[in-house]
């Protein structure tokens, strides 16, 4: 059994378009770190800096501030960081200095650039908010995001032949063998669930190894919530550290690769060839995103449990949480088990009973 | 007198029995096979049959890579559905056409089928080796196969068919695109390997089978018509075959008109006209005995001659 999953995982690896679109899709997720990296920005105190200096220079500032947000650090922020607004009488919120500024100016700021009056338990209740550098994290993870919505398609342009592609004539030699139906036909759904693993295991490695080497870690202990505006708004309104987040997001798109390879695998056993099984399969699997529905329905909160949504996690993970803090986004992990058990069930049974041509 | 021997030697081991009952398979209402009932026990079988008689179809049942649409097919007296994996560790199959990955090189093409088919680590390699060599490939054993010759492929298909010592062996026009040093070469090889098993092989090369195959089962519409020893098969057509010589030139109004096996020119301005007719179709013709070359134009002299539609209607009742 082990020398059939080796010769599958052969296979599968050794295509080339495979190959091209793993590529593809890590120089892609290359350039979205880098991008992010270089366009860090910060200024403070009349110093000025971008890309690592302004990496470096956040995190001077965060170190002053850094542990549990208090109304006396807010005062404090206020004071030496809030902008005043200027002649064209920008809103101070929306202004833009450093990563701790726009955090706090965007709670407790009025227009002005004033202390809007506003207290830690007013913005945040009963949450206690560790404070720190999180911008490097959040933004990474906002880029890890994307690669994994993109890895889906590698996926599913890896996995469209484990079955489809025998149909081109294989199959003929491959079911008259003793355990072409039994052991091979199991064989190649594992390797095929455990290629997905490994290409999602080596796009997180990469992904959160560039962030390590990048941002440091700094900030994985601190809330989510208390970043620069544009990462929070619209984002997962739960107060959980970056760490927290960083690990829900690849236990999540683990799943989500575990559950797009099993949709992909039963396609690839019932289409006749690669090419049908591979639009099959991401018209499947994209179908949920696409589809019209208000993300406030009850209809969303089960479309989100989707592979595809668990690839892109955050509205997955925005949805509640459940008791005991849990997030709603890890009631994916059983739909994905489900899907696996299936899928892995299904595939290799079509796949057996097929009749050659 | 040797093949008697053979065969007394066989009946002492425990003999295969494989034996089709009504076995039908329909594509729409296309009979590809039509309620046949064979016994196929020990030896080598040549499965004669024009395109589209079903040699394919049958081969697949055979091999139960397709399901019957009416029928059994017993081995041993147990269905081959229900013996499943024990029955497919006896069989080894040459598809007609078979896919293969291009970029594998032939050898780890075998050692993935001989995975599939169970054999393990060095008795995999071992075996792998040894059939290449017995194919000839053992000097391209590391090539891709993509860089194959159509010939080297078939080769190479043989080699996968045999890989688990199959003691029924199913070989679907295994001479197709072999020169004919290759060609003796896989009739050495099957002589050789066919002791104690079925060995079934379909062509519409008739030379191919008068050599090697004990048995000759004549397949037309899904149907075997007619079935025996090459030597006694042709009987039927005793008498029939005829060889009679006519000048050069009006060589292309007979063979027009007569159902010609063979014709050879002659230097002196004749032609020698080999014919099967029932009745003397010339004056000065005389009767030579029949080979199965002229057995196969016997039977499908429809299709030869290109009275296609003929046939077609005989086909549709
Ligand atoms: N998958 C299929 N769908 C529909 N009809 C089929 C299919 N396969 C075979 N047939 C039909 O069944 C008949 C027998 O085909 P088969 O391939 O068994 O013939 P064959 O004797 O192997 O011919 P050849 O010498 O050309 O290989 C043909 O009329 C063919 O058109
Ligand atoms: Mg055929």
């Amino acid at each position: 059994m082990r020398k059939l999953i080796g010769f599958e995982l052969h296979k599968l690896f050794a295509r080339r378009l495979t190959q091209a679109a793993f590529l593809a899709v890590a120089l892609v997720s290359a350039l979205f770190t880098f991008y992010t990296y270089q366009n860090k920005y910060a200024s403070y105190k009349g110093r000025q800096a971008s890309g690592g200096e302004a990496v470096a220079l956040d995190k001077e500032i965060a170190a002053k501030y850094e542990g549990v947000l208090t109304d006396e650090k807010v005062r404090q922020m206020m004071d030496e960081l809030a902008p005043k607004s200027g002649p064209q009488g920008l809103n101070a919120i929306y202004l833009y200095q450093n990563a701790m500024q726009s955090a706090v100016s965007a709670r407790f700021s009025d227009m002005y650039g004033n202390w809007n009056g506003l207290r830690v338990e007013d913005v945040f209740g009963e949450e206690e908010i560790r404070i720190g550098y999180v911008d490097g994290w959040i933004g990474a993870s906002r880029d890890m995001e994307k690669s994994f919505v993109f890895l889906s398609f590698v996926i599913l342009i890896m996995l469209a032949p484990v079955y489809s592609g025998e149909y081109g004539g294989v199959d003929n030699l491959i079911l008259a063998s003793r355990y072409g139906r039994t052991k091979c036909a199991s064989a190649k759904a594992l390797a095929g669930i455990l290629a997905a693993v490994l290409v999602t295991a080596v796009m997180a490695a990469l992904n959160v190894g560039a962030a390590f080497l990048l941002y440091g870690s700094q900030g994985l202990d601190c809330s989510i919530l208390f970043a620069q505006l544009t990462l929070t708004e619209g984002y997962i309104p739960f107060n959980i550290t970056c760490g927290a987040l960083v690990g829900y997001q690849v236990l999540l798109s683990f799943a989500g690769a575990v559950g797009t390879a099993a949709v992909a695998l039963v396609l690839s056993a019932v289409c006749r060839n690669p090419m049908a099984a591979m639009v099959a399969s991401a018209a499947v699997c994209l179908a949920p995103a696409l589809l019209p529905v208000p993300e406030t329905g009850p209809l969303f909160r089960l479309l989100v449990l989707l592979p595809i949504y668990q690839m892109q996690f955050s509205s997955l993970m925005s949805v509640e949480l459940l008791k005991a803090g849990v997030p709603y986004g890890m009631l994916a992990l059983p739909v994905s088990a489900g899907l696996l058990a299936v899928g892995y069930g299904a595939s290799g049974n079509i796949f057996a009973r097929h009749e050659v041509m | 007198m040797e093949r008697k021997t053979l065969e007394q030697k066989t009946l002492e081991e425990k003999t295969l029995e494989l034996k089709t009952l009504e076995l039908t398979k329909q594509y729409g209402r296309k009979k590809a096979v039509d309620c046949m009932s064979i016994t196929l026990t020990e030896g080598v079988y040549g499965l004669l049959g024009a395109n589209g008689a079903g040699k394919t179809t049958l081969m697949r049942l055979l091999c139960a890579l397709q399901r019957p649409t009416g029928g059994r097919i017993l081995l041993d007296g147990q269905s081959i559905g229900k013996l499943g994996e024990e029955y497919r560790d006896l069989l080894g199959y040459l598809p007609q056409r078979f896919g293969y990955y291009p970029d594998f090189r032939a050898i780890d093409f075998l050692l993935y089928m001989a995975a599939l088919k169970g054999l393990e680590g060095k008795a995999a390699e071992r075996k792998s080796w040894e059939l290449l060599e017995e194919v000839g490939l053992s000097c391209e054993a590391k090539h891709r196969i993509k860089s194959f010759s159509g010939g080297m492929k078939q080769r190479l298909g043989i080699a996968q068919a045999m890989l688990n010592d199959p003691r029924i062996l199913i070989l679907d026009e295994p001479t197709t695109g072999l020169d004919p040093k290759e060609r003796v070469r896989f009739r050495n090889l099957i002589s050789a390997f066919s002791k104690g098993r079925i060995v079934i092989l379909s062509t519409h090369i008739v030379s191919d089978v008068e050599f090697i195959a004990e048995k000759i089962l004549v397949m037309k519409s899904g149907r075997i018509i007619h079935w025996g020893r090459p030597g006694e098969i042709t009987s039927e057509i005793q008498g029939q075959v005829w060889e009679c010589a006519v000048s050069t030139e009006q060589a292309d109004r007979y063979v027009a008109g007569l159902n010609v096996s063979n014709l050879r020119n002659e230097r002196d301005g004749h032609t020698v006209l080999r014919v099967v007719a029932a009745e003397k179709p010339m004056e000065d013709a005389r009767i030579v005995e029949p080979n199965l070359e002229d057995l196969y134009l016997y039977y499908f002299q429809e299709q030869a001659a290109g009275k296609d539609d003929k046939w077609k209607g005989e086909d549709k009742r």
